[in-house]
């Protein structure tokens, strides 16, 4: 067997990222986080890719998520919602569209998309776009699809275990196949903290008179 | 060598029509009378100078339109304004144009070079020209009328030699005069000049005589040089009306190239344009094409129309098109236009994405491609607003925990035995978090309820993490707003 290249993005949880071929999320290939809760810590796990001080000029894609973005949460991950480019789309094939102009334009550091149901057709013309554009495709799936086979290089199934632990199921990776699920502790983004109660500002007549 | 004439053969139908892809024979009529046809039209027997009743008993399907001298006079502009690229001094002619390239040839790496980038500009247009060249502005239009193909340097005898030889209807002189010369038994040029200048004049000819002499070069034949107009308004018509957005879009790249290759010519751009597909019986189908930036990138233009015929129902048939594009913005040539393509800046990132964003639009809508923004208010419902997506970063809002999804309308939650209920007890881990401001903005009828909330973090049965809120004042309802993913 061929020594394993590092030439993935490290997902920021260590754990994760020894399970994986290339040390994190690869690129250059689709990735399928299948799940079907929402409030699971299954956005959180992607919070570290999104992050980071990239430069002006580099956005990222979502592509029909299924509700608001909350801006006040993105921001205290150190996410640029300005470079987040949101994409509405209802059909299938809108959705797809919309991921393989991002993936063929090369601005995209990361692309992500929502999608139900989506024929291995489509999927592996999303491969070969990927494959061109060498960046990270993230697919959203729901659980059921878990059966239907697929050319995505890395399929996670996601799920929670407990409040705040994020189950892992390692559906299909390069190489040796993985048996054992993983647990990720506490992601950033939904331990629950002490209860702060907070009184909201001033309204601004009253902020006024206060300065005055 | 200075001066090189275009000549556009069959003008009257290159300038309304721009080389279509079709199969019919066209013609274009003036008086009744064939004035201009194509190839194939050739090809069935039609010949200029026929009425077009015997035309259309020669070809059945002839395709005949009448001669349109505003369309004329438009394309020629629009030629006039490619040229511009290569020499700051063009001429119009009545169907052709004259470049003083005498200080741009070296620039472009020879004449034939010249040529060839020239000749691909008109034709990328929809415009097919035969050229020559010669010392004279004069005699450079007779040789590309008679004999194109001949580019002549700067001698007078070659000149003379060139000159003579060509057949009478070479020189551009009344039709009458020309006809009384050939009469005489005269048949080239050369005879003319032969002729003593006061048989000229006895023959009322006296007026070709200034002509050959400007054409050799020996009286001064100054010529007033194109202006372009800082607006495009080009039009062209299709041979027959269309639906089909692969010939619609065939025809909208002839008018995108000529319009950037003028922008070019000027070093400008443009942000936006309106592309107007005429209709018989409706009023026109608007494409206003977003750019995004200033750009004069004929494929961009083609890819956005491309968007928008695919989600475009056309009330009818397309039998023209229009491009109109004003407010020429400045716009310095780019680097890789001389070197290749180098390593994207940031700024060309930006551009990239902008393209991205308005390509995407142009099929999904304008309003469902966003960034988003926080803004200065603590009710979640307002805390966040869509934005153009662009650089810079967000201003961070303080406040609680705030979940990665937010619901766009809090969802009524079922409360069981006083408890809220998702599937089962959802149990309070943190909380709660009271929202209370927003009053002083609800139009005077005060209902302060509505923003007065107690937020908590509850966990569902199946261990999701959701923000949920209990109104402060009676019925005390359960709404869930968010969750933490």
């Amino acid at each position: 067997m061929s020594p394993v290249v590092p030439n993935g993005i490290p997902t920021g949880h260590a754990t994760l990222d020894a399970a994986l071929p290339g040390r994190g999320w690869p690129i250059g290939e689709m990735t399928e986080l299948l799940t079907d809760c929402s409030g699971q810590g299954e956005l959180s796990l992607l919070m570290p890719l999104l992050a980071g001080a990239e430069a002006d000029g580099n956005w990222r894609l979502w592509v029909a998520p299924p509700h608001l973005p909350g801006v006040t949460a993105l921001a205290a991950a150190g996410v640029r919602t300005r470079q987040l480019i949101v994409v509405r789309a209802d059909t299938v094939g809108e959705r797809v569209w919309a991921i393989r102009q991002a993936l063929r334009s090369g601005v995209c550091s990361v692309v992500i998309g929502w999608l139900d149901r989506v024929d291995n057709a489509l999927l592996r013309r999303l491969q070969l776009a990927v494959r061109e554009a060498a960046i990270p495709l993230i697919l959203f799936r729901p659980l059921q699809q878990a059966q239907q086979a697929s050319p995505s290089a890395l399929r996670l199934q996601l799920s929670a275990r407990a409040a705040g632990v994020l189950r892992i199921d390692i559906l299909k990776r390069r190489g040796a196949p993985a048996n054992q699920p993983l647990y990720l502790q506490g992601t950033r983004f939904n331990a629950p903290s002490a209860t702060v109660a907070t009184r909201c500002a001033a309204p601004p007549a009253l902020a006024l008179a206060l300065i005055a | 060598m200075r001066w090189l004439a275009l000549v556009f053969p069959d003008w009257p139908m290159q300038a309304l029509f721009r080389n279509p892809s079709h199969t019919r024979p066209l013609a274009v009529a003036y008086r009744q009378r064939v004035c201009a046809l194509d190839a194939t039209a050739l090809a069935q027997g039609v010949r200029p100078g026929q009425g077009v009743a015997d035309a259309l008993a020669i070809a059945p399907d002839l395709l005949v339109r009448p001669k349109s001298p505003e369309a004329e006079h438009s394309a020629l502009r629009e030629a006039a304004g490619c040229a511009l690229r290569y020499t700051p001094r063009v001429v119009l002619e009545s169907d052709g144009l004259l470049l003083d390239i005498a200080g741009s040839t070296r620039l472009f790496g020879g004449l034939d070079a010249l040529l060839r980038h020239l000749r691909s500009d008109l034709a990328a247009a929809g415009f097919q020209a035969l050229s020559a060249c010669a010392p004279t502005p004069r005699a450079a239009r007779w040789l590309a009328r008679a004999t194109p193909g001949q580019y002549l340097a700067d001698d007078d005898h070659a000149l003379a030699e060139a000159l003579a030889a060509l057949p009478l209807r070479a020189m551009e002189a009344d039709a009458s005069l020309l006809a009384l010369l050939a009469d005489s038994g005269l048949r080239t040029v050369g005879e003319v000049m032969k002729l003593p200048r006061d048989a000229l004049a006895r023959r009322d000819a006296a007026g070709l005589r200034r002509l050959l002499d400007q054409a050799l070069g020996q009286r001064p034949d100054p010529r007033p040089y194109f202006e372009a107009p800082p607006q495009i308004d080009s039009r062209l018509e299709l041979p027959v009306p269309r639906h089909d957005s692969d010939v619609l879009l065939f025809a909208a790249n002839r008018l995108f190239n000529a319009c950037c290759t003028q922008l070019a010519a000027v070093h400008a751009g443009i942000e936006s344009c309106r592309l107007e597909l005429e209709h018989e019986h409706h009023p026109p189908t608007v494409l206003t094409l977003t750019l995004g930036t200033p750009s004069r990138d004929a494929r961009r233009m083609a890819l956005l129309t491309r968007e928008h015929l695919a989600r475009l129902a056309l009330p009818e048939a397309v039998g023209a098109l229009r491009l109109k594009a004003a407010h020429w913005i400045e716009l310095a040539g780019r680097s890789d236009d001389l070197f290749g393509p180098q390593t994207p800046s940031p700024a060309r990132q930006q551009e990239a994405g902008r393209l991205l964003i308005e390509h995407l639009r142009a099929r999904l809508g304008p309003d469902r491609v966003y960034a988003l923004s926080a803004c200065a208010d603590h009710r979640p419902e307002r805390s966040q607003q869509q934005v153009e997506p662009g650089p810079g970063t967000a201003a961070a809002v303080q406040g609680g925990r705030r979940p990665l999804w937010l619901l766009p309308e809090p969802r009524l939650l079922q409360t069981i035995r006083n408890q809220p209920w998702r599937a089962g007890p959802l149990e309070l881990v943190s909380g709660p978090e009271r929202i209370e401001s927003g009053w002083w903005d609800s139009d005077g009828e005060a209902s302060p309820g509505d923003a007065l909330r107690d937020y908590f973090v509850a966990l569902s049965v199946d261990h999701a993490q959701l923000w949920i809120y209990r109104e402060h004042l009676p019925p005390h309802r359960w709404y869930l707003h968010g969750l933490f993913a």
